[in-house]
């Protein structure tokens, strides 16, 4: 479904729309982080989007110490205070905070971007490696057929380990990279541990017994109350102590239906029928006089290594530590901006505010208005 | 101590803590609601302590790993996360019935978790697939993201009840102002916390399964979830909507987490068949 030509075009519909949006809105927060017009305009107050004026007692150098201290503890403004020659001053915080936004939206395009070039140019396949042979073809996964790496895969070793309870504990490859012959690169590759070479990563992904061996079962006489390890060979008869009867194993299963190992035993005893049944490994049978236990086996593992090759990642993890960036940039700044002027008038003097902010207007209000309270009462 | 047990008797601190908050809002008792915040604390220091003593035992076990690994440790886990973002919000945001509403999804989810037959509750070794760095920052960001959009859940149930029914029981439901920015706030935040999930299980996914995304159901799932919150946000911050159909935006996308959560796992099958 995810390649079929529709999702394709959803995507590409989706990232031209992402596009065009974040296009569009660019010149506004441009004006707005960077705005042309003079910091010190006198003519914001009144005109912003919270203006007061407050009425103080004392000269205009005590009244405009104690607002700027003042308006800092009030509005946790972290910044130095500008002021220009005509006693304007003006406070500025999180100017950058709208400048998220395009963070953002151009993350999921670098995103989008880095999942095209996978897409193109990577691929993603598997290729099964038998213990101590090598490979160097791997099966790709969306059926398009094989890939030939260039250089060989050799499987030094393949354990998988359980805990006590069954579960698997670990399933571990060492692998060796092989140039012409030459050993170039060993690495013990595990799950959530691959082997990255020229650009491919090497996942341990699946495996399995490529073949089996001499077998180790106990076969004991009860009439004769003798016992004797056999070790055979697939479909090489053995015959038992102590009787004129014989065995031999016909069939391996790996994993039959479901209970584990298990092997197919047939019992050949003079004048009766071949009585053939399974052997589970660790399980005891009993058969006419015998009893017989599947004690052990030689194994050969074949080890699932999954190779990939994405050329995209590098431009989707960028565009995911982007997109953090940006959301930190525009959900936790503010941008907020205070101007203060103080007149001399009859009687003390005039604070003038102004005042703006990006977010959260009526906390923002509330607590100028707090400080114009404090202000009026200190002095 | 036993771990489990524990959390036993968490689920009844919960209940009882959801229990008072709404006596102290039915009566409007400050002294109740006192008492409700510290029924609430004390629940989430005992489960605090649960989860440590937890994550010890699996040290003495052998097979010793953070507590965040199979169904039981993530729906304990889920609802640890309700109540301390619930805690975390009270700083700003003060309302007794989201408190009641915190301890009762919390409880819901200890119940369901201690009485479900089919939760395994041992401490169970971690399958080489979760052997991982990125076990802990992955869930953790994500439960917290899920505990985020679970209070803004009961913000909006809340606020629809309010615009929709007439009363004087009504009258004293929260102000749907308030109601409404508790859900931004909220969402908001759980976003952000859900898009650093998803980061986070993309760079475990590359590492593990050797692509960063494949289109896996818990995967696809977890991007509708995401669409849906990204939906609400610009629909707010671009389109101006407020109230009902932000309200309703935000049920339909935690249904989404609910579905992303469990749905996935007991009905769809894929890589992420453990929790």
């Amino acid at each position: 479904m995810y390649h079929s030509w529709w999702f394709t075009l959803l995507l590409t519909l989706l990232s031209i729309n992402v596009f065009a949006c974040t296009v569009k809105q660019i010149p506004r927060i441009i004006k707005l982080t960077f705005p042309r017009k003079n910091k010190f305009d006198e003519n914001v107050f009144g005109s912003s989007q919270i203006n007061k004026t407050v009425q103080c007692k004392g000269g205009v150098s005590d009244v405009e110490e104690k607002a700027v201290s003042l308006l800092k503890s009030f509005v946790s403004l972290s910044t130095q205070a500008e002021k220009n020659d005509k006693d304007i001053f003006f406070f500025e915080k999180g100017r950058y905070s709208r400048i998220g936004m395009i963070f953002i939206h151009f993350s999921i395009l670098l995103i989008l971007t880095g999942g095209l070039i996978g897409a193109i140019w990577g691929f993603n396949g598997q290729m099964n490696i038998i213990e101590g042979e090598v490979a160097n073809v791997i099966t790709l996964f969306d059926r398009s057929g094989v890939k030939k790496l260039g250089f060989d895969v050799h499987c030094d070793s393949f354990k998988v380990d359980f805990y006590k309870t069954g579960q698997p504990k670990e399933y571990r490859t060492d692998l060796t990279i092989l140039e012409k012959g030459k050993p170039i690169i060993s690495k013990a590759i595990r799950v959530n541990h691959p082997l990255i070479y020229k650009g491919l990563k090497f996942c341990q992904a699946t495996y399995g017994i490529a073949n089996a061996g001499n077998f180790r079962i106990i076969a004991r006489n009860n009439k004769s109350n003798t016992e004797t390890v056999l070790t055979l060979k697939m479909m090489k008869k053995v015959s038992l102590p102590n009787s004129g009867s014989s065995f031999a194993i016909a069939k391996f299963s790996a994993n039959n239906r479901v209970f584990g190992p298990a092997v197919l035993g047939v019992l050949i005893e003079p004048g009766e029928k071949h009585d053939i049944f399974w052997l589970f490994k660790d399980n005891e049978q009993l058969k006419s006089d015998f009893s017989f236990i599947f004690k052990d086996f030689d194994r050969r593992y074949y080890s699932g290594i999954q190779v990939s090759r994405d050329p995209g990642v590098p431009l989707v993890w960028a565009g995911c530590i982007l997109i953090l960036i940006g959301f930190i940039m525009s959900f936790f700044l503010i941008h907020t901006r205070v101007w203060l002027r103080i007149l001399d008038v009859k009687d003390g003097c005039e604070v003038k505010i102004a005042a703006s902010t990006s977010k959260n207007r009526k906390s923002f209000e509330e607590k100028l208005e707090k400080f114009a309270m404090k202000l009026q009462s200190l002095s | 101590m036993n771990d489990t047990f524990i959390i036993s008797i968490v689920t009844f601190i919960y209940f009882f803590a959801a229990f008072t908050y709404l006596i102290s809002f039915i009566f409007n008792k400050k002294s109740v609601a006192v008492m409700a915040l510290v029924l609430t604390g004390s629940g989430i220091a005992a489960q605090t302590a649960a989860i440590i003593i937890r994550w010890v035992h699996s040290y003495q076990l052998g097979i010793g790993h953070a507590p965040l690994s199979n169904l039981y440790e993530s729906i304990t886990f889920f609802s640890w996360s309700i109540i301390f973002v619930y805690l975390l919000m009270t700083k700003r945001y003060k309302s007794n019935l989201i408190g009641a509403l915190a301890n009762f999804f919390a409880f819901i989810l200890l119940a369901f978790a201690s009485l479900s037959e089919g939760i395994e509750c041992q401490i169970q070794p971690l399958i080489p697939a979760l052997q991982s760095n990125w076990l802990t920052i992955h869930v953790i960001s994500s439960f917290f993201a899920y505990a985020c959009f679970a209070i803004s859940f009961g913000a909006s149930i809340l606020y629809i009840i309010k615009l929709r029914l007439r009363g004087s029981a009504i009258d004293i439901l929260p102000e749907p102002k308030f109601l409404d920015e508790v859900i931004y706030k909220m969402i908001s935040t759980g976003f952000i916390l859900l898009t650093l999930g998803i980061i986070t299980g993309a760079a475990w996914a590359d590492h593990a399964w050797g692509r960063y995304w494949g289109w896996d159901p818990k995967e696809t799932w977890s991007l509708i979830t995401w669409l849906i919150y990204a939906s609400f946000l610009h629909a707010r911050l671009v389109g101006g909507w407020k109230g009902m159909r932000m309200s309703l935006i935000s049920i339909f996308g935690f249904a989404a987490v609910i579905f992303t959560y469990l749905g996935v796992n007991y009905i769809l099958s894929g890589l992420h068949s453990y929790l």
